[in-house]
């Protein structure tokens, strides 16, 4: 029988998942105002690279039948490895998805699709090389780390405690870059207006990529924590975890930081809410509120209000 | 030859029109799946649970089916009128994760309700037509008179309504236009369409579940109408029949038919940005003349 401090930390941990994701929608929305919707394919791709480096062998029916890296790293480095080649892939995606479209100066409906076509190729990609099959990284993953640690009373899994220290110093580390460097705040000066940035000499194509980068890391992260935390379930999974996160980002009010990391933890904590006889609607929580909000307060929890220009 | 194909891709050009009358509106609405998966229910719950519709009989009556179709429509025009009021207050992206969102919730729904089957869905619909090309007639007859529909809205208030909509809310609420009752009316319509798509399709496929109408569908039918091209009707339903068959046609390279649906709609943006049909090609070829048919009215 789950005590309520352990549904709490079941759903604070699911929530900053949630939070990681809606991060990096939001920081590619802040430069550019739309949506990579190949970030769940990111997330799936930081999975399977973690999985990967920590030792794991392919099964039998992707194309890498049987590959094992000659290598196994501990989690943690494996996880910001993983982190690290997600932000490469991320970066490739907007050099193929994203800068031509920007050249050529369309309409933002059409980075959606593009975005999504990237998506596409990534994910069956990986069916083709890792199969369809899912992949469950070992127990024994977190080196000398105990499986469930004891806090006031309540056994809880270590990976969760994993999950939202990470999640915690993500969102300080990402807070202090954006808002105490000179870096982020090019980055933020880009998201303001790109035309005054470039004027005032900034790189706004390269502060586009670092955006780009930063939100492929945040993806592949949190992609290899909820790898060990539930397992990979196949090439698809980061997909409806993408989906759960732009409820959150409307939640919390598009381009705001500290309303995706207060949204994802509502959502996260109210699915772990729902009672066991409605756990089949537990998907339609974040939805749900989604609508909520939209109805309420189009502009989110902390997000600023929507102005209309004439 | 077997019509299994171009029924497929009718109902795509369908289901891309679907898409097509809000954008013609300026409203980027990726509903369609769920009022497709609406239609779909209707049909596939009324053929299989209300035996005096005559499901039992070896062929399922024709008037039952266009019964199915008219509950279908009244029922998606119920709905998108219900949502469709606060929905649309919501511009740009707020309103395509809106729309997501609204699918989103119709799939948990369609998957826990009690007299949905669940994740195995519903099987052995009935069918009223012994092979596929009785399916071709009904939904070509259904393509052409949206077609036509759509032809006609250029001529019509409601279209120069949408046109001004598309172009400038703001100018067109000053010129006295009610623009949200306009954005409505496209709404309904094309929930509508997609609601008649899904009771066909359900008959055809003889099952149906919550799958039909997935995330995945709504980009799909997204990627029809950017494709084909927003600004006239044509785009979408070129889109729609060339889009459906390319996975179809690509079987022969195996498994890497869906990276090349990717690559596609990766690319198609990027090579034309407006589409493969605008307007000023379907000028242009009207003049010249390229092939003997002048009137872009061939798509239907």
């Amino acid at each position: 029988m789950d005590t309520l401090l352990q549904i709490l930390f079941n759903g604070l941990s699911v929530g900053a998942v949630y939070a990681l994701f809606a991060l990096g929608y939001t920081l590619v929305f802040s430069v550019l105002g739309v949506i990579n919707f190949a970030q769940g394919a990111v997330f799936t791709l930081g999975a399977y690279f973690t999985y990967l480096f920590i030792g794991g062998g392919v099964g039998s029916n992707g194309a890498l039948a049987g590959l094992q890296l000659p290598f196994a790293l501990p989690f943690w480095l494996a996880l910001l490895l993983a982190g690290l080649a997600a932000a490469l892939v991320s970066v490739g995606v907007e050099a193929v998805a994203f800068r031509p479209l920007r050249r050529r100066g369309a309409e933002p409906l059409l980075y959606l699709i593009t975005s999504l076509g990237a998506g596409v190729i990534l994910v069956n990609l990986i069916q083709i090389l890792m199969g369809a099959e899912g992949y469950a990284l070992p127990a024994g993953a977190l080196g000398w780390l105990p499986v469930t640690i004891t806090l006031a009373g309540a056994s809880v899994r270590t990976v969760q405690v994993l999950l939202l220290l990470v999640a915690a110093v993500v969102v300080l580390a990402l807070t202090w870059w954006l808002e105490g460097t000179r870096g982020g705040r090019a980055l933020q000066a880009v998201a303001e207006d790109a035309t005054t940035a470039r004027l005032l000499g900034i790189d706004s194509d390269a502060m586009i990529r670092l955006s780009f980068a930063a939100s492929g890391f945040l993806a592949g992260i949190s992609g290899g924590l909820v790898g060990l935390s539930l397992s990979i379930t196949g090439p698809y999974f980061g997909i409806g975890f993408g989906l759960k996160a732009l409820g959150v980002l409307v939640l919390g009010g598009l381009g705001s930081v500290p309303g995706a990391v207060l949204a994802g933890l509502i959502v996260g904590l109210a699915e772990a809410l729902v009672p066991g006889e409605w756990s089949g609607y537990k998907d339609a929580v974040a939805y749900a509120f989604l609508f909520a909000v939209l109805l309420l307060r189009p502009r989110g929890l902390l997000g600023r209000p929507l102005d209309t220009r004439v | 030859m077997d019509a299994t194909l171009p029924v497929q891709m009718v109902l795509g050009a369908l289901l891309g029109l679907s898409v097509y009358l809000p954008l013609a509106t300026g409203q980027l609405s990726l509903a369609t799946p769920g009022f497709y998966v609406i239609g779909g229910y209707v049909a596939a719950l009324l053929s299989t649970g209300v035996a005096a519709l005559g499901g039992g009989e070896p062929s399922y009556p024709l008037p039952s089916l266009l019964l199915e179709m008219g509950l279908a429509a009244l029922l998606a025009a119920a709905v998108a009128v219900v949502i469709g009021r606060p929905v649309l207050k919501l511009r740009g992206i707020y309103l395509a994760i809106a729309t997501i969102a609204l699918v989103e919730i119709l799939r948990v729904l369609n998957l826990n309700l009690p007299f949905t089957g669940g994740a195995v869905g519903i099987f052995a619909i009935p069918q009223p037509f012994a092979d596929p090309w009785g399916y071709l007639l009904l939904s070509a007859l259904l393509l052409a008179a949206v077609c036509w529909l759509c032809a006609r809205l250029g001529a019509m208030r409601l279209g120069r309504a949408q046109a001004a909509v598309r172009d400038d809310e703001l100018a067109a609420a000053c010129m006295g236009i009610d623009t949200a009752q306009v954005k409505l009316t496209a709404f309904v319509i094309s929930a509508v369409i997609a609601a008649l798509t899904g009771v066909i399709s359900a008959h055809f496929l003889n099952t149906w579940n919550a799958r039909q109408g997935s995330f995945d569908a709504s980009i799909t039918t997204l990627a029809f109408v950017v494709f084909g091209g927003s600004r006239t009707w044509v785009g979408p339903v070129l889109g729609g029949l060339v889009l459906t068959a390319l996975p179809e046609l690509l079987r022969p390279v195996g498994d890497l038919r869906l990276i090349v649906y990717g690559l596609v709609i990766l690319a198609g943006p990027v090579v034309f940005p407006q589409g493969v049909i605008t307007p000023e090609r379907l000028q242009h070829w009207a003049r010249h003349r390229p092939w003997r048919r002048p009137s872009p009215r061939a798509g239907a």
